[in-house]
């Protein structure tokens, strides 16, 4: 069962500044999340919930505390050890996309692709499948402004699920779409789930929440409620390892 | 690590690309010093080929002897540049001359004194002309002919002066039948005896203008122009085999005849190329030194225009480093944009230089030197310039804070 968990953090803090402007925005912040969960994280604005997602997805680190990311301690490995952890583990999707205006959408499906060692055919193969599940494979040579909100959205999560990661970070992915919008890209993200992908999400609308496998509510970097709507048992399970062609990396 | 650095490669040229104009200036930049460095170091080659033409066609059993100046070389250089003589204060006279001539092996020895003075014909009158003085073996060495008339003559006593064609023709407006009229230097009258066939190369190892020089004998010299000095002793060898072996015994006759002082050079072979005037070599350096100046400004451009592009992709520097780029990963990359900016500079800049010398040539007597030396240091300075201001802007980027840049949403 242990095999199962996927992150484990244990009395995270995360403090800004010093003295009497001291401000905790995590403060001794305890989860485990399992394989296969569909967190959504609530609570009011400046309650730690975008210092966790960022914590959790290496960009950021804990003032103390331990976080273990499938049995490895990576609260305090080197950057350059996060940055690699980043590009195979993580899948980022931000409220604002987040997409590199300047390159092509295939361009930027397979930038994780980039700094793990695949070949120039093998990145534009996976960022090409990728676009197809998601309906774009018309526009991969588009720029990111020629297509809509929902469009540029589904965009960034082809790019970030290609890189087949352990965990998927979505930081109010709806928060900058329409309803319409909104509901494709959670139709999608549930798809992503169904397969057995880990995803945390931190969102406002309590409407989504019925997506969601657990909802958290925080309140001033601390846990307030933890609701699991469905049992451990019945969590999706990752069904098949996807094959890709893997240009041997010459890096160790 | 290769399919990293053909991303690289390719992101550097996709941005360099996407600000074309901009791009092309910073190059300019860097092309504009390049052009400048690559044109000195092409004329100078080309000036020193010149020289080693000429040595090669007077012979390869050629010894030069020159003086040393006694002063430091800063004063020294003064005094050439408000001087007309190239050597105030020669340590050779014409006593080392004969000394050489006892030397064995040695077949002529020829010695150089110059001075500028004021020339009068029955028609024209010259203010400043170079006068040569030497003796009849100078013609023996150098490879110079005579359109028609005769040499100097040591033992004539008479005063005689030999005319570059140049020069006759402005004393005379012809190079004919111009022998046997005579001219007047500084009030002492001589007779014309020979004309020069034109030589038309200003630039040689004797530092003198051959086509605009008068050649008279160096004991006439000394009476009618005290300042002029010796400042320079050609010697031919009766055989190339033992030019060092001679060469080592016209310092020893030189030293002893000096009680000991070895204020003057003895050259043979390569190293009677360095032109006889250090000016020339002050001026060319301190053309280096602003054309070196001006590539440093290019490579200020390339910085300023990668910091102007860090602060421009903040964003994508963010969306990067979340996907899992390394900070090394972003170094690298803003590092092969300066890289290429700066390469691309200098083969824009190879290309202007040569163009220029080029341009140069047809209008001066020496032809454009290409070598891959000239072009190796072309892609080492363009190479050092591009890491030493690439490497600033590229720090600054890997630096950035991913969810600080992330936040700077264009």
């Amino acid at each position: 069962m242990s095999e199962n968990i996927l992150i484990e953090l244990k009395g995270l803090t995360k403090s800004y500044g010093y003295g009497d402007t001291k401000y905790f925005a995590l403060k001794d912040f305890d989860l485990t999340i399992k394989r296969g969960e569909f967190i959504m994280i609530m609570g009011p604005s400046g309650c730690g919930k975008t210092t966790l997602l960022n914590i959790i997805g290496l960009l950021d680190r804990a003032t103390r505390g331990e976080y273990i990311l499938n049995g490895e301690n990576v609260a305090n490995i080197s950057m350059r050890r996060q940055a690699k952890l980043r590009a195979k583990k993580i899948g980022f999707v931000f409220q604002n996309f987040n997409l590199i205006e300047d390159l092509p959408i295939i361009d930027n499906v397979s930038l994780p692709l980039v700094y793990t060692g695949y070949s120039k055919t093998a990145q534009l193969k996976n960022a090409s499948s990728a676009l197809r599940r998601f309906h774009l494979q018309e526009k991969e040579y588009y720029l990111p402004y020629q297509l809509s909100g929902g469009q540029q959205q589904r965009v960034a999560i082809a790019r970030a699920i290609v890189n087949d990661p352990e965990i998927i970070l979505a930081d109010e992915p709806t928060g900058n779409l329409d309803s319409r919008s909104s509901h494709v890209v959670m139709e999608e993200l549930k798809a992503i789930h169904e397969e057995g992908n880990t995803i945390i999400m931190v969102t406002h609308n309590p409407a989504l929440t019925v997506y969601a496998t657990r909802v958290i509510n925080m309140l001033d970097g601390q846990i307030d409620t933890d609701i699991k709507t469905v049992e451990d048992q019945n969590l999706p399970q990752p069904i098949s390892v996807k094959i890709k062609k893997r240009k041997k990396s010459r890096r160790k | 690590m290769a399919t990293l650095f053909r991303t690289h490669l390719r992101l550097a040229r996709t941005s360099i690309k996407e600000n074309r104009t901009r791009s092309f200036l910073t190059c300019l930049g860097i092309a504009i010093g390049v052009a400048s460095i690559v044109l000195i170091l092409s004329l100078m080659g080309g000036i020193s080929n010149l020289i080693k033409n000429e040595i090669s066609e007077i012979g390869s059993d050629l010894i030069v002897v020159r003086p040393n100046s006694t002063k430091d070389s800063v004063t020294s250089v003064i005094e050439e540049l408000t001087s007309s003589n190239s050597f105030q204060n020669s340590s050779l006279s014409i006593k080392d001359v004969d000394e050489i001539k006892k030397l064995e092996d040695i077949s002529a020895v020829a010695p150089i004194a110059i001075s500028n003075n004021k020339i009068d014909s029955e028609k024209n009158n010259l203010s400043s002309v170079q006068i040569l003085g030497t003796n009849s073996d100078f013609i023996k060495i150098q490879p110079i002919a005579l359109h028609y008339g005769s040499f100097l003559n040591d033992e004539n006593e008479e005063k005689t002066v030999v005319l570059g064609r140049t020069l006759s023709l402005a004393l005379f407006n012809t190079i004919n039948s111009t022998i046997g009229k005579t001219i007047t230097i500084m009030g002492e009258k001589f007779m014309i005896v020979g004309v020069l066939d034109e030589v038309d190369k200003s630039i040689n190892f004797d530092n003198i203008d051959f086509d605009n020089a008068a050649i008279i004998n160096i004991k006439h010299l000394n009476k009618i122009a005290e300042t002029a000095q010796i400042q320079q002793i050609n010697i031919k060898a009766k055989n190339t085999d033992s030019l060092g072996q001679i060469s080592d015994n016209i310092r020893n006759t030189l030293t002893n005849q000096k009680l000991g002082d070895q204020n003057f050079t003895v050259s043979y072979g390569d190293s009677i190329m360095h032109p006889a005037s250090s000016l020339f070599m002050i001026v060319s350096g301190m053309l280096t030194l602003v054309a070196a100046i001006s590539l440093i400004v290019g490579g200020i451009g390339v910085m300023n225009i990668m910091l102007v592009s860090v602060a421009e992709r903040s964003h994508e520097i963010g969306v990067r480093k979340a996907v899992g780029a390394s900070s090394r990963n972003i170094l690298m990359q803003f590092l092969f944009e300066a890289l290429i900016l700066s390469l691309m500079g200098g083969i824009l800049g190879l290309l202007l230089g040569y163009i220029l010398a080029f341009i140069l040539s047809t209008i001066t007597p020496f032809s454009p030197y290409i070598s891959w030396h000239i072009i190796a240091v072309t892609f080492l300075t363009t190479t050092l310039i591009g890491i030493i201001f690439g490497i600033y802007p590229a720090i600054k980027a890997a630096a950035k804070n991913p969810i600080d840049s992330l936040r700077h949403y264009r």
